[in-house]
């Protein structure tokens, strides 16, 4: 396969991916900011995505959904995550099944059509969200039914679940930083139990643990748990077997990405919850991003290494 | 007759062929179908039809997109719902008279950049060749696999008024258009249920497995490595890249993924350099090989011409062609089907003056409202005059900038391009109308689609039919 071609399948999920959690994170924040607003603040969620060089600022729910969909200035924005996926999407045709090509391009003919953000402003904003949530689920759904197990797939989701351990981690800081400002048990659970919705485990939560949000409980299903698609664990062993994947098709080198894989995943697995909690979870989570950080630049010289 | 009727405001232009009415103003057999189909559907239907067609180009990514203030606006290739009807009869003749044309082209080409026999005898001039901007020094006595340098051509026909084909323009480089040709055809099996079979229209879906067994046939490899070359993203015509791509199941490669080592040409790949052997190349020659042509061009290979000249890797279509397809060196086209097949030409030229030459030159200014002029080396419809349309100022300036280099404009009568009915505001209106059928060359012989691409000029009373400048597309139905 190019490696342009691997490039823009990794790519194409990321945006997707990304965009499919914040999706997942305005719509928590909504319902809970429109019940506290004094402990959900949008503050945080714009801080993270937004990367643009002008500093936004607003507490009302509708226009920091509208700036985090639509604006145009911030590459994170959902309408540019999309136009970015669609054009990766238009440049690899050839590579991915035709009805992921016509349910990406139909997503973002919906989501350029003119009268959608007066959809936001004058109706239901969790109908709104539920809506291009939609377009992602078929998207996955779509990926899954119709692409063939080969390359492009394997590359597809490195990209998927990259992006998704990226997000476990930064969805979890964001709430440790609020967390840290306030000494109230309650308020804590608070944020605990948001982090379980942002993160769609919230009723895994309440089948294993009932309705009593205990940090360590939610810790250990965020970060370990092996049948939650949505943990550290569980995303990580998925990366590393699209990876392993590619090295056995000899479509990728084995150098070290297994080795700092096979490494990522016995250190989240075996890393006992009160040894989480003597270094913090905070630096918990520094490691597995720096990890993370050089799973990712040893999949990029695959790219770059033949480019002479 | 009410006044809403399909038909009210049909106004037939004067001495103007119309594919749909007969000069006595009866329904020509071909259309009889379809029009039947027309008048029995309601206008709400149709418009919904028209509304659809819109909807499935869009969803299906058939559009290209115009990049302002930064955000980018995916615009479709405007289509009319009404198909462009071509019997049996006429397509037996311009499939022959095409056939015929791209042998002679083909064998002009071998000859120029070879022997030159053509010029040896005094039937083409040698500073017609050597003035052409599209001639390529670095072609000569370069050895060409079935010696076959076009490919892929996609030749303009108009049809004048006397209800006679001619050619307007062969266009023997990287024509486009033809998913078109293939996306319109798949519209109209959903906008008329049933029609298609029961007119027996004939099937153009061969069309990339036919380009992909040419390609093919041109390597010495049995399963070569064949790639389509994109200037990328921006183009205009990438959605045609992709989708060829995509139906032949190649790999769509843009400059910067290939590389040339020692003569060869290599893609870059997740486990290595991988070798290509057959090369469509969409970008223009002048793109094409940075060392040896434009050397800012971010397009193209490094080394690729070196590599085809060493017979490492073959180019779609030839570069060089240029040299065939030119205003100038189209007034010679009927001599060279004399001079190398011996034949007659089946399909006719348009009279064409040579602004060189003096005595033409003074003729053309003194019927200049009868004429357009064109530049030798322009495409697209730009640099043109319309003779008839154009103010005395702009006749003026034009000519004014014609005299500094006449050899390089050529003049024709303004013809009168045939018209076809369209679907406009809920009625039909005639349009002007062209047709570029494909034609496919390899080594044995020539294959071309049945149909290809009407363009229409949607503007009322307009002739130009480029998608740049108000025109749309028609399917073509090639009946019986």
């Amino acid at each position: 396969m190019l490696s342009r071609v691997a490039n823009n399948l990794i790519w194409l999920e990321r945006y997707m991916e990304r965009g499919n959690g914040m999706l997942s994170l305005l719509k928590v924040n909504y319902y809970a900011n429109q019940d506290s607003p004094e402990l959900f603040s949008w503050e945080p969620i714009i801080r993270n995505y937004n990367a643009s060089s002008e500093p936004f600022h607003t507490e009302d729910a509708i226009e920091c959904i509208e700036f985090l969909v639509f604006n145009t200035g911030n590459p994170n924005s959902i309408l540019n995550l999309v136009i970015k996926a669609r054009e990766n999407a238009r440049s690899v045709q050839e590579h991915i099944s035709r009805e992921l090509w016509l349910s990406l391009n139909n997503y973002y003919l919906y989501l350029t059509r003119k009268d959608l953000i007066k959809k936001l402003r004058e109706e239901d904003p969790i109908a709104f969200l539920d809506e291009l949530k939609k377009y992602h689920l078929t998207h996955n759904g779509t990926m899954d039914i119709t692409q063939e197990r080969g390359p492009a797939y394997y590359f597809m989701n490195v990209g998927k679940f990259l992006e998704r351990v990226i997000q476990i981690s930064d969805f979890t800081e964001m709430k440790l930083i609020e967390i840290a400002k306030t000494s109230d048990s309650l308020e804590q659970s608070f944020y605990w139990k948001n982090l379980l919705l942002s993160v769609g485990g919230y009723q895994l939560y309440l089948k294993t643990h009932k309705s009593s949000f205990q940090e360590n409980h939610v810790i250990t299903m965020i970060f370990q748990d092996k049948l939650f698609p949505r943990s550290m664990y569980y995303c990580v062993s998925k990366l590393g077997r699209h990876i392993n994947q590619l090295i056995e098709i000899q479509e990728l080198e084995k150098n070290n990405t297994e080795f700092l894989l096979g490494k990522l995943e016995s250190t989240i697995k075996y890393t006992s919850i009160e040894s989480i909690n003597e270094q913090g979870l905070h630096n918990f989570i520094l490691g597995i991003k720096e990890d993370i950080r050089n799973i990712s630049m040893s999949i990029n010289t695959v790219y770059f290494s033949h480019s002479s | 007759m009410s006044k809403d009727h399909l038909f009210s405001s049909y106004d037939q232009l004067s001495s103007t062929w119309d594919e749909m009415y007969s000069s006595n103003s009866e329904i020509r057999e071909q259309y009889d179908m379809i029009i039947d189909y027309l008048k029995n559907t309601s206008k709400k239907t149709l418009s919904k039809k028209e509304e659809l067609s819109k909807q499935l180009f869009m969803s299906q990514g058939v559009t290209f997109t115009v990049y302002s203030d930064n955000e980018g606006i995916e615009k479709i290739f405007p289509f009319d719902i009404v198909p462009r009807i071509i019997t049996a009869a006429e397509w037996d003749k311009i499939e022959r008279g095409i056939k015929q044309r791209i042998k002679a082209l083909n064998l002009f080409i071998k000859d120029i950049y070879n022997e030159q026999f053509i010029i040896k005898d005094g039937i083409v001039p040698a500073d017609l060749i050597y003035s052409c901007p599209n001639y390529l020094r670095e072609m000569k006595g370069v050895k060409v696999p079935h010696d076959v340098y076009v490919h892929i051509a996609g030749v303009d026909l108009i049809r004048n008024n006397d209800g006679e084909f001619y050619v307007l323009e062969d266009n023997l480089r990287t024509p486009s258009g033809v998913s078109y040709m293939l996306e319109n055809r798949e519209i109209s099996k959903r906008l008329y249920p049933g029609i298609l079979p029961r007119n027996n229209v004939r099937s153009v879906s061969n069309y990339p497995n036919l380009l992909y067994k040419k390609l093919q046939e041109l390597s010495y490899n049995s399963n070569p490595n064949i790639v389509l070359l994109t200037p990328g993203i921006y183009n205009s015509a990438y959605y045609e890249h992709t989708t060829l791509a995509r139906l032949m199941g190649i790999e769509l490669v843009e400059g910067s993924d290939l590389v040339v080592k020692n003569h060869f040409v290599y893609m870059k790949t997740t486990n290595g350099l991988k070798q290509v052997d057959v090369i469509y190349r969409r970008v223009d020659d002048d793109f094409l090989d940075p060392l040896e042509f434009n050397a800012k061009s971010v397009l193209g290979v490094a080394g690729i011409m070196a590599a085809y000249r060493k017979g490492n890797v073959n180019i779609i279509n030839a570069p060089g062609t240029g040299v065939a397809d030119d205003k100038a060196t189209y007034v010679y086209v009927p001599d060279m089907i004399k001079y190398y097949l011996g034949e007659e030409p089946i399909l006719k030229n348009i009279k064409t003056y040579q602004l060189g030459r003096p005595d033409e030159l003074q003729y053309v200014v003194d019927n200049i409202r009868t004429m357009v002029i064109k530049k030798t080396d322009g495409s697209g419809g730009y640099g043109m005059l319309m003779g008839h349309e154009a103010t005395d100022e702009e006749i003026k300036d034009y000519l004014d900038n014609l005299r500094k280099k006449p050899e390089n404009f050529i003049a024709q009568p303004i013809l009168k391009l045939s018209t076809a009915p369209c679907y406009i505001n809920g009625q039909l209106s005639p349009r002007c109308i062209d047709l570029r059928p494909f034609a496919l060359s390899g080594k044995d012989g020539i294959d071309i689609c049945p149909g290809g691409l009407t363009r229409v000029a949607l503007k009322k009373g307009s002739l130009v039919v480029n998608s740049s400048q108000g025109g749309g597309s028609k399917d073509t139905w090639v009946i019986q």
